[in-house]
């Protein structure tokens, strides 16, 4: 058994109660146990207007929960979830690999900044004086357009 | 039959001539005056992974109307403007962003 990691997100209407709220979270928890998973971390975004209307509901509290576990977990939570009458909307979202992917291009992207960087001789990690240079030279180029645009003003 | 083809044939053909002509004429100049180079900004800022619940992201990509935006206005490179359409289509669900505005 594989363990992938999912994002569930869902949206409950603006008028139910913490208590409401927590049964959800509770009911969400027990499959998640019962499927041997865990559940890594909750956000509790709070009231969010929604972009269209869902159930002539204008707003949601949306919750987002994270959990690792396996891959029939999901349909199960999907089947529980849209039963729910206090869920207006949810969504499972794989998002292990995604993520894994885009770590993978960040490693690969540095490897390849101190390769080129140890050809060329220098230290592998650009140095303080280099980033400040760097910055330096943005605040330059702004610099060099104000002052072009004030030129053009004056004649 | 026979002459209808042929007539559709030679309307085509004048037609693709004449917008040779224009981009001799004024294609260049367009090119150098107008054109402005355009990069995919999630190259440039280095953004490996484009979120589905980053609606601040995602938002100069949907246009007034709630569409999403052809990679030809955008600029964006062809992976990230797959990667864009997943993270639209599953904000959309989430009604994060609207499928369509009047």
């Amino acid at each position: 058994m594989s363990v992938r990691q999912y994002e569930l997100i869902y949206i409950v209407p603006p008028d139910s109660t913490e208590e409401a709220i927590a049964e959800v979270h509770t009911q969400v928890a027990t499959v998640v146990e019962r499927f041997g998973a865990t559940i890594e971390r909750t956000e509790n975004w709070g009231r969010r207007r929604l972009a269209y209307e869902i159930n002539r509901q204008r707003e949601g509290v949306y919750v987002l929960e994270v959990i690792n576990g396996p891959g029939a977990m999901t349909a199960e939570l999907d089947r529980r979830l849209r039963v729910l009458d206090a869920v207006i909307r949810h969504l499972i979202v794989r998002v292990d690999e995604e993520l894994s992917v885009a770590e993978r291009a960040k490693a690969n992207r540095k490897a390849a900044m101190v390769a080129r960087r140890t050809k060329r001789g220098l230290p592998p990690e650009p140095t303080e004086d280099e980033k400040r240079r760097r910055e330096g030279e943005d605040d330059d180029m702004e610099g060099g357009l104000e002052s072009g645009f004030r030129a053009g003003g004056d004649r | 039959m026979n002459g209808d083809f042929d007539n559709r044939g030679g309307r085509g053909g004048r037609g693709a001539g004449g917008d040779k002509d224009k981009d001799k004429e004024k294609g260049g100049g367009r090119r150098t005056f107008f054109r402005r180079r355009r990069v995919c900004k999630f190259c440039v800022e280095k953004i490996d992974y484009i979120g589905y619940r980053d609606v601040k992201l995602l938002a100069p990509f949907i246009p007034e109307r709630g569409k999403i935006q052809p990679r030809r206005i955008s600029g964006v490179c062809a992976t990230h403007q797959r990667a864009l359409q997943k993270a639209i289509k599953r904000a959309r669900q989430l009604a994060l962003i609207p499928y369509v505005t009047e």
